[in-house]
């Protein structure tokens, strides 16, 4: 892709960008009930919620509102948490809680890749027996099955159960990175679970494709070994749909954490975005949806470039 | 015998790095001895502050009651007893004097004095600061200070709620230190604030967790024996249990209904649990058609079928109350349930023969929260549908939507409760009386208003009783909510914990001090 191309997409996506913050902040704003109410609490009086809504400028047009949080967002400051964290900067609660919930979404789509691409190629290359048959049933429940669903099932069984992992909270990668890992594992699997499951489907798919083509057989009939012709010519093409692939399954990731932060404790972007919710904490929630948006077009960019540098052909 | 040895080295190297991993989750309690309580905010997320003149959720009294006290308390059995003071007496009907005990410490090293009592009291009515238990203490006419150890509070006409409001529960009214709240300023203050009591807040982490240090100061002595306690927020309840059963918190705050019949089977833990000082009703506007007609309201009340709503919404993990109050502030507990409140299916078309409104009424009524609170509102509406051929319809909301609706009149009816309230008055007079903040129905009743005012005024506990017996059997024959069930408090805790009293306002940091793990 030339440089125009690439500012192009980069034009496009701060466009979209501001249209969902319009669009986060709008819609914030049409929801039913009130951030002094969650604040102030059920004895607040109408003077203390008109004070309220004076401080934090809730009595402004909403346009105005909108124009002074665009500004200042695109300044990097999101502003001031007003109820789920009273008075703290909305910045500094997100970058705190982002590292957490960046490490559960690596770490998932870590495990994701690694046991589809292992249930993938068996399956691939043992179509049609006893591996592929485990390997696709299983896929279909990963697919099948709710995210907190499986979340209570991997607690009961492995941290109730065997003991191996902890039931509840998360040790910050910053603290220990062993720890992290350790505490991290329930969550991301959840959270891997289907995307794994379909991963393995879009790579068993694409392999036994690429198996059947015209120039896998030529270079096996140039007496290459299978290894070398599964690694150079039918693994490496199958790569570009499962890749396309992961960068589109990525966008549930995010919202897989939502549920899953909240269920294993762990402080992170998605948790607090559902806190603010609930607390109707309009920059809280402005910001974390915000930066999931950026999360994800981020993603879907890398991603981009990752498929354009496997196949020479998108190039041009 | 060689394998064998290598298998449990390699095990417990495995533990040894699992431990290791473990360390900054939150510390075990098993290696720390009486050094460290973990009890989990369980079903809360946010805590907006931590100055009592500001509280107003459950979730920041779970951790005042550990970091401060009132002049008075309850004790085990709900009897107010002294806690600041050292001892009170009623002056005359308008007129409580207290003594103050001496040398009790502030965890800033400050000692406590009448005027940090008559300051802390006297900043709930600053219209600045716009506290939620202003109504609590706006009976208070004076408060004298004859020396520094004691203090008469007078009030306007006879007050017998203040007594109560005076106490260490959801009142607003523990004592904070004068100076140090001058100097800090009120915001400043709500966020490292500074009390008598057994911990101090050593560190919040907003919407995560509150750690408390014991205060060494501690005016009684050989309590607040464990020296730190973390307090994680956890919004899910069921996480709380999974976090306990899993052994990554040692309490919790409350318990899922529906867990808690298989979790009393389970050895390792101890599910502690009292009938609760709460309410769970439907509130109707009676502004607003079809809740304006009174014969509606009792033929609705009449048309369900209380116990079925306690087995399928709470598991059986509550009571049918004998009106508004809940059973914990009966003296008796042998009350009847009143006729207008049982199940009665002919009566209840009875009624709805004598309403405006027949069968095939509209009306929509407002669901909102966890699935049990939902299922309050489904049940009803199924069995009065059923019963009375009314067409009512459920809205789903989130707490604060529909509160917010609730406040503006902008409702037919809700699903609606409250959690922790511990005078009458709080439940006759703020839901229900004229210009109650609680009372969102609109209800106004002026023989309940006279009984009301008769009942605020009396002195003594058991004509005071019978009064807001009366009151409660006034407003029953107007139904202007529907009373539905008073649901038990819950506390999870390992065995290896004691020494906690649960008390019926569902009370939290107030046991701290005098827990052991073994």
């Amino acid at each position: 892709m030339t440089l125009i191309g690439y500012s192009q997409r980069i034009a496009a996506a701060v466009l979209l960008a501001v249209f969902g913050a319009a669009l986060i902040f709008f819609t914030m704003h049409a929801a039913p009930g009130d951030p002094a109410l969650a604040a102030l609490g059920e004895g607040a009086t109408p003077q203390a919620i008109a004070a309220f809504r004076l401080r934090w400028h809730l009595d402004e047009p909403l346009i105005i509102q909108f124009i002074w949080w665009l500004s200042s967002a695109l300044q990097g400051q999101f502003g001031t948490s007003l109820t789920v964290a009273s008075g703290m900067p909305v910045t500094s609660l997100i970058l705190a809680r982002l590292p957490n919930t960046v490490f559960i979404g690596v770490y998932a789509l870590i495990l994701a890749v690694l046991i589809s691409v292992a249930a993938g190629t068996i399956a691939a290359l043992k179509r049609g027996r006893n591996a592929d048959v485990v390997a696709t049933s299983a896929a279909i429940f990963g697919i099948s099955m709710p995210d907190f669903w499986l979340s209570y099932v991997l607690i009961y069984a492995f941290a109730l159960g065997t003991g191996w992992f902890p039931a509840y909270g998360f040790v910050q990668p910053q603290s220990a990175i062993t720890g992290a890992i350790w505490s991290g594992t329930l969550p991301a699997l959840a959270i891997a679970a289907p995307m794994a499951a379909s991963f393995t489907r879009i790579l068993r798919a694409s392999l036994i494709e690429e198996l059947h083509k015209d120039h896998v057989r030529v270079a096996r009939s140039f007496g290459y070994g299978r290894l070398f012709v599964f690694a150079h010519f039918v693994f490496r093409n199958a790569l570009i749909p499962y890749i396309t692939v992961i960068g589109l399954q990525i966008r549930y990731l995010f919202g897989g954490t939502v549920i899953i932060e909240r269920i294993f404790g762990i402080p992170g972007v998605g948790s607090l975005m559902v806190d603010g919710g609930f607390a109707r904490d309009f920059p809280v929630v402005q910001a974390c949806a915000l930066t999931f948006l950026l999360c994800v077009l981020v993603v879907n960019m890398s991603v981009d470039a990752v498929c354009t540098a496997l196949n020479p052909r998108r190039r041009w | 015998m060689t394998t064998q040895s290598t298998l449990i080295n390699r095990r417990k190297a495995l533990q040894l790095a699992a431990a290791a991993a473990a360390a900054p989750l939150m510390p075990s309690a098993s290696w720390a001895g009486d050094s460290l309580l973990r009890a989990g905010i369980t079903g809360f997320s946010v805590i907006n502050t931590l100055d009592p003149a500001k509280a107003s959720l459950l979730s920041e009294y779970y951790v005042l009651w550990a970091a401060f006290n009132a002049l008075l308390k309850f004790d085990a059995n709900m009897q107010i007893v002294p806690d600041l003071a050292e001892s009170f007496r009623v002056v005359d009907t308008t007129t409580l004097e207290f003594k103050l005990r001496p040398g009790v410490k502030f965890q800033d090293g400050s000692e406590l004095a009448a005027d940090d009592v008559k300051f802390s009291l006297e900043r709930l009515t600053d219209e600045a600061l716009a506290s939620p238990s202003r109504a609590k203490v706006a009976a208070i006419a004076d408060i004298r200070i004859l020396d520094p150890g004691t203090l008469q509070i007078m009030t306007r006409a006879p007050f017998a709620p203040l007594l109560t409001y005076l106490t260490n529960t959801r009142t607003g009214t523990q004592i904070v230190p004068y100076k140090t709240v001058k100097a800090m300023g009120s915001e400043a203050f709500g966020k490292q604030p500074v009390g008598t009591g057994a911990y101090a807040i050593k560190q919040w982490k907003s919407n995560e967790s509150v750690e408390l240090a014991a205060f060494p100061g501690y005016f009684l002595p050989g309590q607040n024996r464990i020296e730190r306690v973390l307090m994680p927020l956890i919004p899910e309840e069921s996480s709380g249990t999974t976090a306990l059963l899993g052994g990554q918190i040692d309490l919790t705050s409350t318990a899922p209904f529906a867990d808690v019949p298989s979790l009393r089977q389970k050895p390792a833990l101890h599910v502690y649990t009292t009938s609760g000082l709460n309410t769970r009703y439907i509130a109707l506007n009676n502004r607003k058609p079809p809740f304006d007609d009174v014969h509606f309201r009792r033929a609705l009340s009449m048309a369900v079928d209380r116990n079925v709503l306690i087995q399928a919404v709470v598991f059986g993990e509550g009571v049918v109350s004998p009106g508004l109050l809940p059973p914990a502030l009966h003296p008796r507990s042998d009350l009847p349930v009143p006729d207008l409140m049982k199940f009665n299916p002919e009566r209840a078309r009875g009624e709805l023969a004598k309403s405006r409104y027949k069968a095939g009424t509209e009306a929509t009524i407002l669901i909102w929260g966890s699935n049990w609170w939902r299922r309050i509102g489904e049940l009803f509406v199924a069995q009065t549908n059923q019963v009375l051929g009314t067409s009512l319809s459920l809205q789903v909301g989130d707490p604060n939507a529909v509160f917010a609706r609730l406040r503006a009149g902008d409702f037919q009816a809700a699903v609606w409760g409250w959690l922790g309230l511990v005078d009458p008055d709080e439940y006759l007079g703020e839901m229900l009386g004229k210009g109650g903040f609680r009372n969102h129905q609109g209800y106004e009743n002026p023989r309940f208003e006279e009984l009301l005012a008769q009942g605020r005024a009396e002195l003594d506990p058991e004509r005071r009783w019978q009064i807001y017996r009366l009151a409660e059997q006034v407003m029953l024959e107007d139904m202007p909510l529907i009373p539905c069930f008073c649901s038990n408090v819950h506390n999870l805790a390992t065995s290896r914990l004691s020494g906690f009293e649960q008390l019926p306002y569902s009370n939290y940091g107030d046991q701290f001090a005098s827990l052991h793990i073994s």
